[in-house]
């Protein structure tokens, strides 16, 4: 895009989105050296290690060995035909990639699994058993007087949720709300509370409790919603009555925002704990006011390939576990997040700064989309969708080049 | 290279053709007349004995974006629906895989396959346009565009309540469908998706929302003006307030003289136009609603039929969807408030025969599109996927055609539905001539495609050839010949090419000065950049595989 051209002149300033969490930041100031770029409005660890991450080797290899790209792709040509049925695993791409890599796995039988697949299904099951009623960021940071952050911190995941979206800072403004005067509340295990503490140092609302209890807490607490008279005065370890604190700020707030992470709701059956969520955001919106969940985090691009996938197939992705005799991993965005221990063969399409414990068959570094290509991606809300800029200069080909021509020799 | 379609009989309104045998030239994806003798002739096809007419263009069917991924999402178990019991078994053409969510792939095939060469998604929430745009560049065969949804958006709401001038509106409205590579404008629910948010829930035509102190009355007014002074062809897109409520057809009436006799279309009227009479209090005013659309010239419609079976209802109404939830089957919904712009309701539904509120639904669809005079007036949709899915089109259609069909099907409905609906009393059955009017010349007039619907020379070579056949159904579901831009696609109902067809768009002339006040507006309340709003005709393109058209009017 417009970068691409001016690359070359030191210290050029740009704008860019960062597809390093599901918040899609577009506000990241850039300064594009030589060196290297930095990043110069933020302090977002993700945003910084995206970014700044250096350019690493972009030669592809076989075995480890450096190779021709033609070479790399006709040996992963011919490992594809000689298997059955590949597994596409990985897939943290933008929607462009996504879409090749979907349409490889359907010309060679192949599955495929998202590298936060058992957190996705998680979502699904609630979505395909239930339903919800959400609401997405801008409402948010508008509308919502009260947030209930579930088994979360959120910015472990999402690092500026808080001051993007609930504090604000001095240029941005809430249309419907005080945004100072927001009410936060924590509830779950051990949970950093401190960037729920208001911009005038009010202490957010917070339970302490294990996670595994999670169920049983929020159970009673829509119960409390719900106006049922309990006997009891604690569950499992909380007093009743700081519930009952929390289930009247809920039903008085104008917009009460329930917030979850599904990747933080580690434990069996922890989709039952997000349909209590749900279930209780509809109870409140059935009474006398609003409320509306919010799924935060998105990562890896898995909001992308879910949509994507859906559109495509018909089918959300799931979690369903495949037989398969080879597999492909592919990653466009992270150098470390790799594929499991395989005895199959295995074609990596990857960051250049991959290091691997197990040495693939095949490997191809390819363009990461926000960096060294353009692309396209969902933010977690699914609401929006944005493009995302080339800001650095190289030759690596994209996930979908390299795809395409794989495809076109099958 | 010359396609010579050879001794058809042409159904072409926009030609005044009515069964005339006439042949047709194609030539570069475009209808020529007829060349002279020295030009060779490439190919012929024998068409003695066919029906000719232009590609169908659905003018109202929820092909993409958000809230159709949404109904996907939520309900795999409707991918594979084959094997089908009453009262789905006679609804259905036997080809008709009759999925409420088909993928993409899915969704382009089955449309071209029954001569269907565009259809038009008609609830683009602006913020979410990018992904309504990338699934139909996923979509196959067809071409696309979509009406982008204004009216609950905060930026509109805060200029009407500031009494913001008029040519402020229209800059907005200009720079919308310009960001969002839309063609129409859409209204749901005037106010009340926004008012939702406000914990508000109904909104009637004269009410303030509670906010901004703005009736719905007030923002029709507002934008249809808006269309209007654009000189957009599409008149502005309304779902009228109060959807599916007994006794909304008040509603439906008075919105027709919201505009003050500036063009507009009420959408999926059907679900708009129902009385409060007799014991269940709820009961036909298609009556009402018909005189008044044979007496408001200013007024289109679609009817939006409910056929019977399962399907899922996916609407940017939030406010109206929320009461629906009970009624889900099967039993989940997803309400959405989406980004100080819109918001949804997808609640899947299932239409009974045997129910009496559903059967009277099919039988006051009918009537509307028997009652309604004009057919240029008047467009054949069941709001796809929410009255039904867009397959179920040609059993629409010999509905339409065919009075012992209808009156026979008629006679299986809920006998209390039955006592309440004059259906049989209405004689009157559509000419080929009418549907082509309904399905082709009508929906490109209406929504400003010059070039299509037409069989004229000029017109591009989007083309449906049929079989005669008695049985209407039969024959619409599988035409013999599609022709798309020239280019043989389906042959014997099978498509035999894969092409991508093109979006079409409206681009009116605006004061870009409005981008100073809107940079502003979304650096302060929005969460994303105003650049990153706008979509650029190179992702439409898509590399290559896509484009935009852009329709000027020709007044
Ligand atoms: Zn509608
Ligand atoms: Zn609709």
């Amino acid at each position: 895009m417009e970068i691409s051209s001016n690359t070359q002149q030191d210290n050029k300033k740009v704008v860019a989105t960062c597809p390093a969490c599901g918040l899609l930041c577009d506000d990241m100031s850039l300064e594009i050296k030589q060196s290297g770029i930095k990043v110069l409005n933020t302090n977002c660890t993700k945003s910084i290690q995206f970014f700044e991450q250096p350019l690493g080797e972009t030669t592809p290899k076989i075995n480890g060995e450096s190779v021709t790209l033609q070479q790399a792709i006709s040996h992963a040509v011919t490992l594809l035909k000689s298997s059955k049925n590949p597994l596409f695993a990985g897939l943290s791409s933008d929607v462009q990639g996504f879409r090749a890599v979907y349409s490889l796995a359907q010309k060679t039988n192949g599955h495929l699994q998202h590298l936060n697949s058992e957190s996705m299904a998680r979502n699904m099951a609630v979505l395909q058993s239930t339903g919800w009623q959400t609401t997405t960021l801008t409402e948010v940071k508008n509308r919502a007087d009260v947030l209930m952050c579930i088994g979360t911190d959120i910015v472990s995941h999402n690092t500026r949720f808080f001051e993007r979206f609930i504090w604000l800072s001095q240029d941005s403004s809430a249309m419907f709300t005080d945004s100072s005067k927001r009410e936060v509340i924590y509830i779950g295990e051990n949970l950093n509370t401190q960037a729920g503490v208001s911009p005038d140092g009010k202490q957010p609302t917070s339970i302490n409790c294990s996670q595994s209890d999670l169920p049983e807490i929020l159970a009673v607490l829509r119960a409390l919603i719900a106006g049922k008279k309990l006997k009891m005065q604690t569950v499992a370890g909380v007093q009743v009555s700081g519930l009952l604190a929390i289930a009247d700020k809920l039903k008085q707030a104008k917009y009460a925002v329930l917030a979850w992470i599904a990747k933080d709701l580690d434990y069996a059956h922890a989709e039952l704990t997000i349909q209590t969520i749900t279930e209780t955001v509809a109870l409140l919106n059935s009474q006398t006011s609003r409320a509306a969940g919010l799924s935060l985090g998105g990562s890896d691009g898995d909001t992308s390939a879910n949509n994507a996938n859906t559109w495509l197939s018909g089918f959300s992705l799931n979690d369903d576990k495949f037989d398969h005799d080879a597999m492909v991993w592919t990653n466009s965005f992270s150098a470390n997040k790799l594929p499991g221990k395989t005895d199959f063969p295995l074609i990596v399409l990857g960051n250049a700064n991959t290091t691997f414990e197990q040495i693939p068959d095949v490997f191809i570094p390819i363009a990461t989309p926000g960096l060294d290509c353009v692309g396209t991606s969902f933010r977690v809300d699914s609401a929006v969708i944005l493009p995302l800029k080339k800001v650095r200069e190289n030759k690596l080909l994209t996930l979908s080049e390299v795809v395409t021509q794989i495809e076109a020799l099958l | 290279m010359i396609t010579h379609l050879k001794n058809g009989r042409l159904y072409c309104p926009v030609m005044g053709a009515d069964g005339v045998i006439q042949d047709i030239y194609i030539r570069d994806g475009k209808i020529i007349a007829k060349p002279n003798a020295s030009e060779k002739i490439s190919q012929t096809y024998d068409l003695t004995g066919k029906i000719v007419m232009a590609g169908a263009i659905d003018m109202h069917s929820h092909i993409g974006g958000g809230k159709v991924n949404i109904a996907r999402m939520m309900l795999p178990e409707f991918q594979e629906t084959k094997n089908y019991s009453e009262p789905e078994a006679h609804i259905c053409t036997p080809n008709c895989s009759h999925h409420a969510t088909p993928n993409t792939a899915d969704t382009g095939f089955r449309y071209i396959e029954m001569g269907y060469t565009a259809a038009f998604e008609p609830a683009i929430l602006p913020i979410n346009a990018r992904q309504a745009h990338l699934e139909m560049a996923d979509t196959p065969m067809i071409d696309k565009g979509g009406y982008a949804m204004l009216g609950n958006d905060d930026y509109f709401l805060r200029l009407l309540s500031r009494k913001a001038d008029q040519k402020a509106i229209n800059d907005y409205v200009a720079w919308t469908l310009h960001a969002t590579q839309a063609i129409g404008i859409k209204v749901v629910n005037p106010g009340g998706i926004s008012a939702f948010k406000f914990n508000q829930r109904r909104l009637n035509l004269d009410e303030n929302h509670s906010y901004y102190q703005v009736s719905p009355r007030q923002i029709l007014k507002s934008l249809s003006t808006a269309v209007q002074q654009l000189g957009i062809a599409k008149p502005l897109h309304v779902h009228c307030n109060n959807l599916g409520a007994a006794g909304n057809f008040q509603t439906t009436l008075d919105t027709m003289g919201a505009s003050d006799g500036v063009p507009m279309h009420l959408t999926h009227i059907q679900f708009h136009s129902y009385g409060t009479e007799g014991d269940k209090k709820f009961s036909s005013a298609a009556a009402q609603i018909s005189e008044a659309l044979n007496k408001n010239k200013h007024i289109t419609a679609d009817v939006g039929q409910i056929l019977f079976g399962q399907t899922v209802t996916a609407s940017g109404d939030s406010m109206m969807q929320h009461l629906n939830t009970k009624f889900a089957s099967p039993k989940k919904t997803v309400i959405m408030d989406i980004e100080c712009d819109a918001g949804c309701g997808v609640v899947p539904f299932k239409y009974r025969d045997e129910n009496y509120v559903n059967a009277l639904q099919w039988a006051i669809g009918l009537e509307i599109f028997l009652s309604v005079e004009d057919p240029w007036r008047i467009f054949l949709t069941t709001d796809h996927p929410n009255g039904a899915p867009f397959t179920s089109y040609p059993h629409l259609i010999r509905l339409l055609m065919d009075k012992s069909f209808r009156n026979e099907a008629f006679a299986k409905l809920n006998l209390d539905a039955q006592a309440m609906s004059n259906l049989t009393s209405l004689n009157r059955e559509y000419s080929l001539y009418e549907i082509a009017i309904m399905t082709r010349a009508g929906a490109a007039k209406l929504i400003g495609l010059n070039d299509r619907g037409s069989l004229s020379a000029g017109a591009a070579a989007d083309i449906t050839i049929y079989t005669d056949q008695p049985d209407r159904e039969a024959m619409f579901a599988k035409p013999d010949y599609v022709f798309k831009d020239g280019e043989l696609v389906v042959k014997n109902g099978v498509v035999v090419k894969v092409v991508w067809g093109k979006t079409h768009t409206a681009k009116p002339e605006f004061d870009i000065g409005v981008e100073q006040d809107l940079t502003q507006y979304f650096d302060k309340y929005h969460t994303i950049q105003l650049d990153n709003f706008k979509i650029s005709n190179d992702e439409i393109a898509s590399d290559g595989r896509g484009g935009v058209i852009t329709h000027t009017q020709s007044n």
